[in-house]
């Protein structure tokens, strides 16, 4: 198994015997080290909350920016690599506003998403006449939410350029407990209310930090006030509503999380 | 011209030879596009031609572009052709990369910008665009040929479309008027100003006659309609 591996997951335009690319692979295992984004939708609109990891007290955390606005109905949370991800959304920008400049029209969240997409597929386009040449896959999970004709939309982008719609989505290092949580908590007829409150129940579940209004981006679009960030303010009052968690419970949760991803790591390089 | 050089010699210089270009041809041709709160209705005489001489009597000028939008074009042909394959083709582009039909407002957008594209060659084409706007109202919307776009209630364009216009004005605008009240224009008095100024036109335009080819667009479909004009 590893040699076949190794012979294979090199180029990132082979595909290995079994038929698998080991380099878009190994991307998918990238964002599972990046901090944990949950992203709700409701009827109401849609929530984004990320953790920002903040490495060191001298760090500015104001400057650690993982939700961004794309267009005024759009707004894209991001996890894996940082710099890889204001390559997408520079082009998600683009495409958002030549859309509108060509037909007068906010973009749809989909074809955004779409758009965004084509641009994570070209990692193979380099030994052509293309010129542009591209390495590697982009290294970086990205949700759309956003408000279009058809509502609240909620889309999850992998390295791999596959786009699926959600209701309720967690990626990053915390997403596999997140992700388990937010399928017991997520119902329809949720407010957006109670979605802003799960998101960050569970985000304080899977951080390793203790949650803070230093260490979390929060953001509401709303068909109403369109892309709404939380303020140090609003988010140290939203937190402090939140009930705190019996000890047991979570060191467990927290301890499987870990030592999944610790499994994880063991097999990939084994 | 005179040929100097056969007749008076002693004035015959070797000139420069002008060798000139003329991608354009006028075939004229008018158009009239009104809107009312639920209905679009627009209209195109039938005669296509060049100068003195008429190519065809019953060539139609309007091109439906989906169930709720029609554009009406102008100008040189050939200019016209290329310009409405072109749309279609965008049109289905846009319908497969976002999985919904054009609107009759992202239709208006994007041919203001196709124009636009062609600012220093442009087509020579007058457009006039009507249909359903996404809330169901009726729309027109006019061109230049290098792609400024208006949205109106009302317009006409092409060759006669300075005789039309005041005459729309005054009928549908109610400018000059005094002690008028404004209310929605139904589409069966719609219908029949529509005929009444291309009377006026052909009377007047010889680019303008023939027949007009009209277009009704509702939310249940578009109907056509045919009404005879002066053929001379």
């Amino acid at each position: 198994m590893f040699l076949t591996r190794s012979e294979y997951d090199r180029g990132v335009n082979t595909f290995s015997p079994e038929g698998r690319l080991f380099q878009v692979e190994y991307a998918i295992e990238a964002i599972k080290l990046g901090s944990t984004a949950i992203g709700i939708c409701t009827s109401e609109g849609v929530v984004l909350a990320v953790e920002k990891r903040i490495t060191s007290p001298l760090m500015e955390p104001t400057t650690i920016e993982k939700i961004v606005e794309v267009d005024r109905h759009i707004a894209c949370a991001v996890s894996g690599l940082m710099a890889d991800s204001r390559t997408l959304v520079e082009r998600a920008r683009v495409e958002c506003q030549n859309h509108w400049f060509v037909y007068n029209e906010r973009m749809s969240v989909e074809s955004c998403a779409q758009a965004v997409s084509n641009l994570a597929i070209q990692f193979g386009d380099s030994d052509d006449d293309s010129g542009t040449a591209m390495s590697r896959p982009f290294g970086v999970a990205v949700m759309f939410a956003g408000i279009d004709e058809k509502g609240p939309q909620l889309f999850h982008m992998d390295p791999s350029g596959t786009f699926v719609q959600y209701d309720a989505k967690a990626i990053g290092s915390g997403s596999e407990g997140a992700q388990q949580s937010l399928k017991e908590v997520y119902h329809k007829s949720m407010t957006l209310k109670e979605a802003i409150k799960s998101a960050l129940t569970i985000l304080k579940q899977v951080m390793e930090e203790k949650l803070s209004e230093n260490n979390v981006e929060v953001v509401t679009m709303t068909p109403g006030s369109m892309f709404h960030m939380f303020t140090r303010e609003q988010l140290a009052e939203m937190i402090a509503a939140i009930p705190e968690l019996q000890w047991t419970d979570s060191s467990s949760s927290r301890n499987t999380i870990q030592d999944l991803s610790k499994l994880r790591l063991g097999r990939q390089t084994v | 011209m005179l040929s100097v050089g056969g007749n008076f010699p002693e004035y015959a210089v070797p000139g420069a030879k002008q060798v000139r270009f003329e991608p354009y041809a006028d075939n004229g041709g008018s158009i009239v596009a009104i809107a009312g709160d639920d209905f679009a209705v627009i209209g195109a005489d039938t005669r296509l031609s060049t100068g003195f001489s008429i190519y065809t009597r019953e060539q139609k000028k309007l091109f439906k572009l989906s169930d709720k939008t029609v554009l009406g074009a102008t100008g040189c042909w050939c200019d016209t052709l290329t310009l409405t394959r072109l749309l279609s083709a965008r049109m289905q582009m846009y319908e497969h990369e976002h999985n919904k039909s054009m609107s009759t407002p992202a239709v208006a957008q994007m041919l203001s910008t196709m124009l636009y594209y062609k600012r220093f060659f442009p087509y020579y084409v007058s457009n006039v665009l009507a249909g359903l706007d996404a809330d169901g109202k009726g729309c027109v919307y006019s061109y230049d040929p290098i792609g400024h776009c208006e949205r109106s209630n009302y317009r006409a364009g092409g060759s006669a479309g300075a005789q039309l216009q005041p005459l729309l004005d005054n009928q549908i605008g109610l400018k000059n008027m005094q002690n008028v009240t404004e209310a929605p224009i139904p589409k069966e008095k719609a219908l029949a100003l529509l005929k009444d100024v291309f009377i006026s036109a052909a009377e007047r335009d010889i680019y303008t006659g023939d027949c007009i080819y009209i277009l009704i667009i509702t939310a249940s479909g578009i109907q056509e309609e045919k009404f005879e004009l002066r053929k001379d």
